[in-house]
Order: C-alpha cells, then structure tokens, then sequence
C-alpha cells in the first residue's frame, strides 16, 4: 500500500444538511478522495445514565423511552426486560405478542426513514419523499395502538398499557394498512433496484470486509450486509412463536446496507401478520410483582440499528442504581470511518449514513490523559472532574 | 398591506437547527417538510440549510453544552427580519432530561429553554409534536416577519 | 444615431421583459418535481417572483470573505454578464463588433463558469472550518493539516467542472454554425428562417427548415440539454454545489440584496440557455420588435426548463466517477454530429 498523502482537511458538522443530527465528520482528504476521518459524537452529551441514579424504577421507564426518538420502543421495551428477568416477573403471552408488534412496526419505520435519509444524502430527492410517504401508514398505527405518533410507550413492567391492547377492529385496520403498503413497497424497491444512475453511485462503494466486520464489531444490519450471521433476534424467547428468516448478504457496500434493509422490512411484515394471526386471549398485564432488590442485571436486545444492552440493578427501596446503556451506533461507526476510506467525500458521506447513525443514544465522554486514552463512565468522571467540564 | 408584506408572506425560508435530544421533534419536522402528506411547502415554506438564506429558524432539542455557542452563531447570522419557532417540549423545558432528575439534583448539561439563549416567537409543545403543530407554529410567526419594517 | 437609438430601446424591451418572465420558471420547475413527488408543492411563484422581492427587502449584513467587497460585486459582474450574453443573442446586436457570433457567446458563458471559482475561493461560511466546536483537542487526528472551507473545495470542483463539464454545451453550440459554415448567428437563421429578414412587424416568420430536424441537430440538441443541465449546476451535475458536503458552494455567505441578485442570475441563465436555444437551432431569434417572434421565442423556450425538472426530479447526485465518463460520452456524441454536419 502506497504511503497517504493528506493535503487537506474538510470538516462539516454539527449543522450541515447531510447529518441532521449534531455531528461533526472531519475528513482528511488528497484532492477528493479520502484518506482518514474522524467522526466526532460527543455533541448530543445528556448524561442519561447518571440522570437515572436513583430514580424508581416505573419511573425510569419515560427516560429510556426519550434516550431515542426512532427507536423508543426498542430502550423502553429493554430497560424493561432487564427488570423483568432479574426479578422473575411473568408477562402474558398476549402482551409480548403486542410487544413484538408495535417493535416490528417502529422497525419498519426506522428503517424507511433511512431510506428517506440515504437518499436525500445521495440526493435523490423523489425517492425520499415516497419513502416518507410510505413511512406515514406505520407512524399512523403507531398513533392508533399507542396514541403517539413517536413515542407510543407501549410495554410497562410486567406487560403493556391497557389502552394498547389490540380491538378486532384494529387489527383490521392494521391487516388492511400492511396489505396497500407491501403492494407500494414491492413497487418502491424494484423501482430504486432498477435505476442505473442511483445505483451507480452506491454498487461497490464504501466495502466493508468481513473480516472487518468482525475486528470493528459492527452490528446490526451493518454486519449482515457484510456477511455475518448475527441477529440477537433469533436467540430471544420473545421472538420463539415467530417464524422469520434473517437476511444475510455477502457483498459488504452501501448497495448492500441498503438492499440487506429492504429486505428486512418483508420479514418484518411476515412477524407482523403472524402476530395478527396467532394473537392469544387473555390478560395484557401482570400486575403481582413487588420491586426489591435485584442484583446487576443485563438484557440484550435487537435494536434496529443492532445489539442493544442495557443493564442495571436495584437496591433495597427498589431504586436503580448504576445504569448502563450500550447501544449500535458507536460500533458501526467505526467500521464506517474505515470503510468510507478510499472514496469520493461525496460518497464517504453516503456510506457514513448507510449504517444509519443514530447518535442521540450513543455518546460518550473520553478522557485523555497525558496522550493516553480512557474511557470512563460518568460517575468516574463526575468523581474525578467534578460536574461541570 | 404593501409589496413588502405580500413578499414575506409568501416566501418564507425555514432553517431547522437541532440541538441534542431524542431525535422525535427532528424527524417530525423533517416529516412535516418531507412527507407529501404534509408538504410545508405548499404553504409556501420551503427549507433551506444556510443561516444566510432564512427567515424562521426552527429550534428543537434541549440545548446541550456543545450546541450553545453554534445556536447563538447561527441566530446572529440570520438577516433581519428574522423569528424563532421552539418545537418539542425540550426546547421549551427541558423536558424530562431537566425536569426529572434522580440524584444529582440539577442536570448542568441541559441548557433548556432555548428562552434562555436566544428569543424564541412561537411555541410548539408536544413530545413529540405532530407535524401540524409544526406546521402551525411556523405559520404562527409570519405576523411578526410581515409587520417588521 | 437611429441605429443606435433602435439597439438602446431593443435592448431595454428585451431586459424588461427576460427578467421578470425568467422569475416564473423556478416555480414551473418546481411544481413539476413536487407532482412527480405525489405532493402539492409551493405556488408558481413563490420560489421566484416572492423570494427574490423578500430577499430584496431584508436587513443587509456583511458577507464574511477574504475580500468583501470583491466578493459583494461578484454578482454585479454576474448580472451584467447573463444580460449581455442575452443581449447578444437578440438580432440588433448582431453586427456589432461581431458579437452577436459563436465567439461572444461562449466567451461570455466561461465568464459565467469563472464567477464559481471566484465566489468559492472568496466566501467564508461559518458552517465548515469555523464552527464553534473543539475539533483540535489534545489526542485529535490530523492536527497541524490545512483546515479548508467547504467553499474552497467547491471552487476546486468548479475548475474541474469547467475543465470536462462545460464540453458538451460547447461543443452542441458550435453544430449550428458548422452546418451553416459561418460563425455568426444571423448567418445560422438565415439558412433556417429566410422570412425572417424581410417580415414586417406584425407578422410571424415560420421557419423553413429548423436545424434540430435534420440528424446532426437532433443529437446535438440533446447534447445541448445535457449542457444546459451542466451549466446550471443542476442534478445529476451539481457537484459543486452537492447538498450533502458543500452545501451551496460558493453562494453561502449572499445573504440579502445579494442574494436576490443571484436567484436573478440563476433564473436568468434558466431562460438565456434556452432561449439561445431556441435561437440556433430552431431559428425563432428574441426579437423585441416582431412581438409574434418574441412570443412564440418565450414559449418554446419553457421546453428546457420542463425537461430539465423532469429529469431533475429522477436523478442522483453525480461524483467525478460518474461525471468524467457521462460528461466525455455526450462530447463524443456532439463531436460525431459536428462531424455528420460537414460532410
């Protein structure tokens, strides 16, 4: 490998079309390509974790829930398994049913707004308009099962919200929205499949081995579309009356990402319409568990990003103690700052978004310290430092 | 009502600048531009990204440490006329990242009302907030922008 | 003395009236793109008309650039530029000095292409290098590296562009006068529209036999759309203006009077391009004076606007991969009509 030779640095961010949300990518560039990259994340710092120290833990629930507005179904439906399996709470069948579906729901979701925000970045601005408009039947039924369009709040300790459970007529509903909306998807992707110019920008840019897949730990769809067979999906107890496949590609570039997604949506239809088949009787809630105390307890979740953990235990008035969230984005990152390098700034910025950044629930704080590098956790910090930087 | 007024009502420039939070108010504006079933721009509000080309700077998130000084930057750049539009309960309280502490007491992150940093015109409460709302607040400043001289 | 007073009130008619038509057609475009979205989109003349009046009417602030002022009289230069290379194009500048030829018209469209670098090198947004965050702290990569603007950047593109993206346009403009073996532009009507020169005010002289029905006109003409959308920095060519990493390049820091006087001048070039187009290759010249001519010169001259939007509305952002192959392939195609048009 020939030695790289950086002429210049551009940095765009924090407030730049491209990432709307507060970022700042640094690119190291000779002429137009890019030789290195920094992403920078520490923007969004709200200090979660240690907001949550020692709140009660029924009220933890409206925090983790507001960690992300994409995927709050996923932090709060998590935050509560934790719970759930350190203290042996037994939840009803038909409320993980309904669990499983409000996720598959904000999965779908999550994913078409990152078809409407690859594109845009690729700068086709019609397909991210049909892909909002798409997007608008699954933020309805949010609305319709839960009340919210973005936070539908659905699971709480030991089930979900009554006001949730599912009528016959809204599983109706729901039958009749997914049937229009699979007939103008399959439509939607063969058309972005068959458009040569769009996917002359995206067929083998920003390749990601799968070797580095592994050595970066990249998660979620970002390491299936590399090859790896990994989705926390299939070893969760949640997930066993369902019937799905997990969608593997081997080529590892931005087409990859995006083609691994629209896939995973017709699975997610599949999860959806079994639930609305198989959905048992019975009560949505459990309410006979008391808070005590519970060791430190982990649970591992599916995110649509990719793995989730959150983590925490309880002391003796049942108030949470050390909590710890570790989420997909600071993973796919990396491996997109050593993917993206090699192409076109245009198309770096592309492959950055195709792992779909999420990084309201990814940022973290580190320290260095006399040239070396730790990463500490607040309580560490706020010990050592003090609150205030 | 003149030339003047005419043209400010019926072009309007919208800059979204987002400040740290969940990501909810983002989306649903960018939802409110982007999704053809909402459309801002059939109200004629279209969405720009440079501070230099807008009228109403919409502010969502609660202003974290990092995103005071660039907020502040971004304000002053604007032309006058100029207005604000805070949208999402973080921007106005702080939401529960302020308002709902376990035990450090005060969360010196969260610089919240966006009140507190630069002058806000319009309110749009909600968490999230539908894209109408949204909507709405911006069409809620256009007064202001029409009446300056 | 009367010829001269004849060019001063044509030339006049002719500003009067490009310049508030030129503002509808931003908001033709736009409609179009927003129905192709399935959505209603803003009303015709709001991107246009409105905005430049809205911009035109804002608190002036000072641009931050190396030189203000240069950076400030930029789109003067700009306007003055669009309206000559119109000027030229109108058949009263035509024996003067020989503008009215292939050779004024394509100096002043590389003067045109030129104002990019300028406004790039020059402008200084606060949305790049000097964003208020700590990027050099201890422990970051690439400390001590020039920290360029991302509108430095774009006039760096806007070179290469000139260099490979301006061929096509060049090249279809030059087809014309080879098939009348001349290089002015009222030899180009001449073989086209004979009426033309001896029709009274009122009339409406169909031409015989337009360029554009003939084979070599017919695939330069597409070459010169592809041009056009080139030249106006449009999608799949905006590169130097590409949302997702220069925002808007060099224009940034117009805020205000400025920045009205630059949707005037990108409207403008909106319908100069395809005016001359219509000029040349179908052979109906903008004449202020034979107002049917004028007319039907304004009407076909919303068919490259249309099209552009068309193709707008389906088409990525291209990167120098893809323009260096599109960009060449269509030249080669314009060589090979200039070639047929010889034989």
């Amino acid at each position: 490998m020939s030695k790289k030779i950086i002429e210049k640095e551009i940095s765009i961010g924090p407030v730049h079309p491209a990432l709307i949300e507060p970022y700042r990518i640094r690119f190291f560039v000779n002429d137009e390509i890019v030789e290195d990259c920094e992403i920078n994340i520490n923007m969004a710092y709200r200090g979660i974790e240690r907001l949550l120290e020692g709140l009660p833990v029924e009220k933890a629930l409206l925090i983790t829930e507001r960690i992300c507005g994409i995927c709050s179904n996923v932090h709060a439906w998590n935050s509560v398994r934790v719970v759930e399996s350190g203290l042996k709470i037994e939840v009803p069948e038909r409320a993980n049913y309904i669990r499983v579906l409000i996720n598959e729901i904000q999965r779908i979701a999550s994913h078409l707004i990152f078809f409407g925000h690859a594109f845009e970045v690729i700068g086709h601005e019609t397909f991210a308009y049909r892909s909002f408009l798409l997007r608008e039947v699954f933020m309805d039924l949010m609305a319709y099962i839960g009340g919210n369009r973005v936070m539908p709040s659905v699971p709480v300790i030991g089930g979900i919200r009554p006001r949730a459970d599912l009528t016959d007529t809204l599983k109706r509903v729901i039958l009749e929205r997914v049937n229009d909306f699979e007939k103008k998807y399959k439509e939607y992707v063969d058309r972005i499949l068959a458009d040569p110019m769009v996917m002359s920008r995206l067929t083998g840019v920003g390749y990601l081995s799968k070797e580095d897949a592994i050595r970066y730990h990249a998660v979620g769809p970002t390491c299936r579309a590399s090859g790896v067979n990994y989705d926390v999906r299939t070893l969760m107890h949640e997930y066993k009356p369902f019937d799905f496949e997990v969608i593997v590609l081997t080529e590892g570039d931005n087409r990859a990402r995006i083609v691994q997604r629209a896939l995973e949506i017709f699975e997610c239809l599949k999860i959806i319409r079994q639930v609305i088949k198989n959905l048992p009787e019975g009560p949505v809630v459990n309410r006979n568990w008391t808070i005590r105390e519970m060791p430190f307890t982990t649970a591992y979740f599916e995110a649509f990003r990719g793995e989730l953990m959150h983590s925490y235990a309880l002391d003796s008035q049942g108030l949470i103690r050390n909590y710890k969230v570790r989420t997909p984005t600071p993973t796919n990152l990396a491996a997109m700052e050593k993917a993206c390098i090699g192409d076109h700034i245009t198309d770096a910025v592309v492959t950055i978004a195709s792992c779909d950044p999420c990084l309201t629930c990814c940022t973290r704080i580190e320290v260095v310290e006399s040239g070396k590098t730790k990463v500490m956790s607040d309580i560490e910090i706020v010990r050592k430092y003090g609150w205030r930087r | 009502m003149g030339l003047k007024a005419i043209a400010r009502k019926n072009a309007i420039h919208a800059m979204l600048i987002y400040t740290g939070g969940c990501n909810g108010c983002d989306i649903e504006v960018v939802n409110a531009v982007y999704s053809p079933r909402y459309d801002i721009e059939q109200y004629r509000v279209l969405l720009t990204w440079n501070p230099r080309e807008a009228d109403v700077l919409i502010v969502t998130g609660c202003v974290t440490w990092q995103m005071v000084e660039p907020l502040k930057k971004i304000y002053s750049l604007i032309p006058e006329p100029k207005a604000v539009v805070a949208v999402g309960a973080c921007a106005i309280n702080g939401n529960v990242y302020k308002n709902m502490v376990g035990e450090i007491g005060v969360n010196e992150e969260i610089f919240a009302p966006v009140d507190n940093i630069i002058p806000v015109d319009a309110k749009v409460p909600g968490c999230a907030p539908r894209p109408e709302d949204i909507l709405m607040g911006v069409v809620k400043v256009i007064p202001k922008l029409m009446e300056a001289p | 003395m009367e010829v001269f007073l004849k060019i001063l009130i044509a030339s006049i008619l002719a500003i009067i009236i490009s310049v508030p038509y030129s503002l509808i057609l931003p908001g033709i475009e736009r409609k179009i793109q927003a129905r192709i979205q399935q959505r209603i989109g803003p009303p015709i003349l709001t991107p246009g008309l409105w905005a430049v009046l809205k911009f035109w009417y804002k608190k002036d602030v000072e641009p931050v650039a190396y030189l203000p002022k240069f950076y400030k009289s930029l789109i003067i230069f700009g306007i003055i530029i669009c309206i000559f290379l119109f000027l030229f194009s109108t058949p009263y500048w035509w024996q003067i000095l020989s503008w009215g030829s292939v050779l004024g018209l394509i100096g002043m469209l590389k003067l045109e292409e030129f104002l990019y670098v300028l406004m790039g090198s020059q402008s200084q947004s606060f949305l790049s290098t000097t964003m208020p965050v700590p990027d050099l702290a201890k422990g970051a990569k690439g400390i001590g590296i020039f920290r360029e603007f991302v509108e430095q950047h774009s006039a760096e593109r806007a070179i290469k562009m000139m260099a490979v993206g301006s061929l096509p346009l060049y090249i279809a403009l030059i087809v014309p006068f080879a098939i009348a073996k001349s290089g002015m532009i009222s030899d180009v009507i001449k073989i086209q529209n004979p009426l033309y020169f001896n029709s009274s005010w009122f009339s409406l002289p169909i031409p015989s036999s337009p360029i554009i029905f003939t084979v070599p006109g017919f695939l330069s003409a597409i070459v010169y759309f592809i041009g056009y959308v080139i030249l106006l920095n449009e999608r799949p060519f905006n590169i130097l203006k590409a949302k997702v990493d220069v925002i808007e390049g060099g224009i940034l820091e117009y805020a205000a009077k400025l920045r009205a006087g630059y949707y005037i001048i990108r409207n403008l070039m909106l319908f100069i391009l395809s005016s001359i187009f219509v000029t040349l290759f179908i052979g109906i010249p903008f004449d202020p004076f034979i107002p049917l001519c004028m007319i039907i010169n304004i009407v076909l001259s919303l068919i490259m606007p249309i099209a552009l939007s068309v193709f707008v509305a389906f088409s990525p952002i291209f990167t120098f991969r893809q323009i260096y192959p599109t960009a060449i392939g269509f030249s080669a195609i314009g060589a090979f009509a200039l070639i047929i048009s010889m034989i």
